[in-house]
Protein backbone atom coordinates (compact mmCIF):
# COMPACT_ATOMS: atom_id res chain seq x y z
CA UNK A 1 0.00 0.00 0.00
CA UNK A 2 2.50 2.34 0.89
CA UNK A 3 4.68 1.38 -1.82
CA UNK A 4 1.68 1.87 -4.17
CA UNK A 5 1.47 5.67 -2.87
CA UNK A 6 4.72 6.51 -3.24
CA UNK A 7 4.46 4.89 -6.84
CA UNK A 8 1.20 7.17 -7.23
CA UNK A 9 3.16 10.36 -5.93
CA UNK A 10 6.06 9.80 -7.90
CA UNK A 11 4.29 9.39 -11.12
CA UNK A 12 2.05 12.45 -10.02
CA UNK A 13 5.34 14.67 -9.46
CA UNK A 14 7.08 13.00 -12.90
CA UNK A 15 3.42 14.14 -14.57
CA UNK A 16 3.39 17.80 -13.16
CA UNK A 17 6.91 18.08 -14.22
CA UNK A 18 5.94 17.25 -17.69
CA UNK A 19 3.30 19.16 -17.97
CA UNK A 20 5.17 22.64 -16.45
CA UNK A 21 7.57 21.45 -19.23
CA UNK A 22 5.05 21.61 -22.02
CA UNK A 23 3.86 25.02 -20.75
CA UNK A 24 3.67 27.18 -24.22
CA UNK A 25 4.97 30.80 -23.76
CA UNK A 26 3.58 33.00 -26.14
CA UNK A 27 6.63 34.45 -28.23
CA UNK A 28 6.93 38.65 -29.36
CA UNK A 29 4.26 41.07 -29.28
CA UNK A 30 0.90 40.49 -30.21
CA UNK A 31 0.41 43.47 -30.99
CA UNK A 32 3.37 43.50 -33.38
CA UNK A 33 1.59 43.88 -37.22
CA UNK A 34 2.60 40.79 -39.78
CA UNK A 35 4.79 41.20 -42.96
CA UNK A 36 3.56 39.13 -45.37
CA UNK A 37 5.46 39.12 -48.68
CA UNK A 38 3.19 38.13 -51.64
CA UNK A 39 4.49 37.33 -54.26
CA UNK A 40 3.12 39.82 -57.38
CA UNK A 41 3.21 38.72 -60.97
CA UNK A 42 3.39 42.17 -63.19
CA UNK A 43 2.20 41.86 -66.71
CA UNK A 44 5.33 43.56 -68.54
CA UNK A 45 3.15 43.95 -71.42
CA UNK A 46 0.94 46.11 -69.85
CA UNK A 47 3.08 47.74 -68.32
CA UNK A 48 5.19 49.11 -71.01
CA UNK A 49 1.97 49.97 -72.80
CA UNK A 50 1.39 52.34 -69.60
CA UNK A 51 4.88 53.51 -70.32
CA UNK A 52 4.77 54.25 -73.82
CA UNK A 53 1.07 56.29 -73.32
CA UNK A 54 2.67 58.35 -70.52
CA UNK A 55 5.76 59.01 -72.63
CA UNK A 56 3.69 59.89 -75.81
CA UNK A 57 1.54 61.94 -73.38
CA UNK A 58 5.08 63.66 -72.23
CA UNK A 59 6.37 64.45 -75.64
CA UNK A 60 3.40 66.11 -77.13
CA UNK A 61 2.09 62.84 -79.34
CA UNK B 1 -16.52 21.87 -77.20
CA UNK B 2 -13.59 23.27 -79.05
CA UNK B 3 -14.91 26.64 -79.36
CA UNK B 4 -15.53 26.93 -75.42
CA UNK B 5 -12.16 26.09 -74.86
CA UNK B 6 -10.35 28.33 -77.29
CA UNK B 7 -12.98 31.08 -75.89
CA UNK B 8 -12.06 30.06 -71.99
CA UNK B 9 -8.82 30.75 -73.50
CA UNK B 10 -8.69 33.75 -74.95
CA UNK B 11 -10.66 35.06 -72.01
CA UNK B 12 -8.02 34.14 -69.51
CA UNK B 13 -5.44 35.70 -71.23
CA UNK B 14 -7.31 38.69 -71.85
CA UNK B 15 -7.90 38.85 -68.04
CA UNK B 16 -4.40 38.74 -67.28
CA UNK B 17 -3.90 41.85 -69.68
CA UNK B 18 -3.23 43.98 -67.11
CA UNK B 19 -3.40 47.48 -67.25
CA UNK B 20 -1.02 49.48 -64.38
CA UNK B 21 -2.84 52.96 -65.45
CA UNK B 22 -2.20 56.31 -63.34
CA UNK B 23 -5.49 56.03 -61.48
CA UNK B 24 -5.26 59.21 -59.93
CA UNK B 25 -3.92 62.36 -61.10
CA UNK B 26 -3.14 63.72 -57.67
CA UNK B 27 -1.74 66.84 -57.42
CA UNK B 28 1.98 64.93 -57.11
CA UNK B 29 1.45 63.37 -60.40
CA UNK B 30 0.12 66.35 -62.68
CA UNK B 31 2.59 68.23 -61.46
CA UNK B 32 5.08 65.70 -62.34
CA UNK B 33 3.66 65.22 -65.83
CA UNK B 34 2.92 69.01 -66.69
CA UNK B 35 6.87 70.04 -65.48
CA UNK B 36 7.66 66.97 -67.98
CA UNK B 37 5.64 68.22 -70.66
CA UNK B 38 7.44 71.65 -70.17
CA UNK B 39 10.60 70.67 -70.27
CA UNK B 40 10.32 68.03 -72.68
CA UNK B 41 11.96 70.23 -75.98
CA UNK B 42 14.54 71.52 -73.80
CA UNK B 43 15.57 67.58 -72.94
CA UNK B 44 14.95 66.63 -76.55
CA UNK B 45 17.74 69.03 -77.86
CA UNK B 46 20.40 68.07 -74.76
CA UNK B 47 19.84 64.92 -75.79
CA UNK B 48 20.13 65.38 -79.74
CA UNK B 49 23.89 66.98 -78.76
CA UNK B 50 24.70 64.48 -76.71
CA UNK B 51 24.46 65.70 -73.34
CA UNK B 52 22.23 63.99 -71.80
CA UNK B 53 21.55 60.16 -72.01
CA UNK B 54 18.93 57.93 -71.05
CA UNK B 55 20.24 55.43 -68.42
CA UNK B 56 19.06 52.29 -68.14
CA UNK B 57 16.99 52.52 -64.89
CA UNK B 58 14.80 54.96 -66.35
CA UNK B 59 16.21 58.25 -65.30
CA UNK B 60 18.58 60.77 -67.44
CA UNK B 61 22.09 61.51 -67.17
CA UNK B 62 24.02 64.65 -67.71
CA UNK B 63 27.06 63.43 -69.84
CA UNK B 64 28.45 66.98 -69.81
CA UNK B 65 26.88 70.52 -69.56
CA UNK B 66 26.78 72.63 -66.93
CA UNK B 67 25.07 73.58 -63.55
CA UNK B 68 21.70 74.50 -65.77
CA UNK B 69 21.80 71.21 -67.18
CA UNK B 70 22.49 69.30 -64.24
CA UNK B 71 19.34 71.17 -62.47
CA UNK B 72 17.24 70.10 -65.49
CA UNK B 73 18.35 66.71 -65.09
CA UNK B 74 17.90 66.24 -61.37
CA UNK B 75 14.39 67.73 -62.21
CA UNK B 76 13.41 65.24 -64.66
CA UNK B 77 14.32 62.57 -62.52
CA UNK B 78 12.91 63.58 -59.54
CA UNK B 79 9.33 64.05 -61.61
CA UNK B 80 9.66 60.61 -63.00
CA UNK B 81 10.23 59.07 -59.80
CA UNK B 82 6.97 60.27 -58.68
CA UNK B 83 5.36 58.85 -61.95
CA UNK B 84 6.73 55.73 -61.10
CA UNK B 85 6.00 55.35 -57.70
CA UNK B 86 2.36 56.80 -58.20
CA UNK B 87 2.15 53.81 -60.97
CA UNK B 88 3.62 51.09 -58.26
CA UNK B 89 1.11 52.37 -55.56
CA UNK B 90 -2.08 53.40 -57.48
CA UNK B 91 -1.81 49.51 -58.84
CA UNK B 92 -0.88 48.04 -55.61
CA UNK B 93 2.48 46.37 -56.86
CA UNK B 94 4.40 46.73 -53.89
CA UNK B 95 7.43 48.66 -52.95
CA UNK B 96 10.22 45.98 -54.88
CA UNK B 97 8.02 46.63 -58.05
CA UNK B 98 9.71 49.83 -58.47
CA UNK B 99 12.70 48.42 -60.37
CA UNK B 100 10.38 46.47 -62.33
CA UNK B 101 8.65 49.86 -63.64
CA UNK B 102 11.95 52.01 -63.86
CA UNK B 103 13.26 48.82 -66.34
CA UNK B 104 10.15 49.14 -68.15
CA UNK B 105 10.20 53.09 -68.37
CA UNK B 106 14.12 52.32 -69.47
CA UNK B 107 13.23 50.33 -72.00
CA UNK B 108 10.62 52.54 -73.64
CA UNK B 109 12.64 55.47 -73.81
CA UNK B 110 15.52 53.76 -75.31
CA UNK B 111 12.84 52.26 -78.20
CA UNK B 112 11.75 55.60 -78.04
CA UNK B 113 14.63 57.36 -78.47
CA UNK B 114 16.35 59.08 -81.77
CA UNK B 115 19.17 58.34 -83.75
CA UNK B 116 22.17 59.71 -82.18
CA UNK B 117 21.08 59.72 -78.58
CA UNK B 118 22.97 58.20 -76.23
CA UNK B 119 21.36 55.48 -74.10
CA UNK B 120 22.78 53.10 -71.53
CA UNK B 121 23.15 49.52 -72.33
CA UNK B 122 22.20 46.54 -69.72
CA UNK B 123 26.11 46.35 -68.69
CA UNK B 124 26.42 50.44 -67.87
CA UNK B 125 27.93 51.28 -71.11
CA UNK B 126 26.85 54.52 -72.69
CA UNK B 127 26.44 54.09 -76.87
CA UNK B 128 24.91 56.26 -79.59
CA UNK B 129 21.58 54.63 -80.59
Amino acid sequence: MEGRMLRYCCLMIVLAGFLAGCTVKAVGDPNRPITINAHITIDINGLQKTASSIEDMVSGK
Amino acid sequence: MIMSVLFMGLMSTAAFAQSYDIKEMTPAVTSALEARKARFSELKTLKAEGIVGETNQGYVEALGGDKATAKLVAMENKDRRAIYEAIVTQNDLGASALVTVEGVFAKVQRDKANAGEKVQDASGNWISK
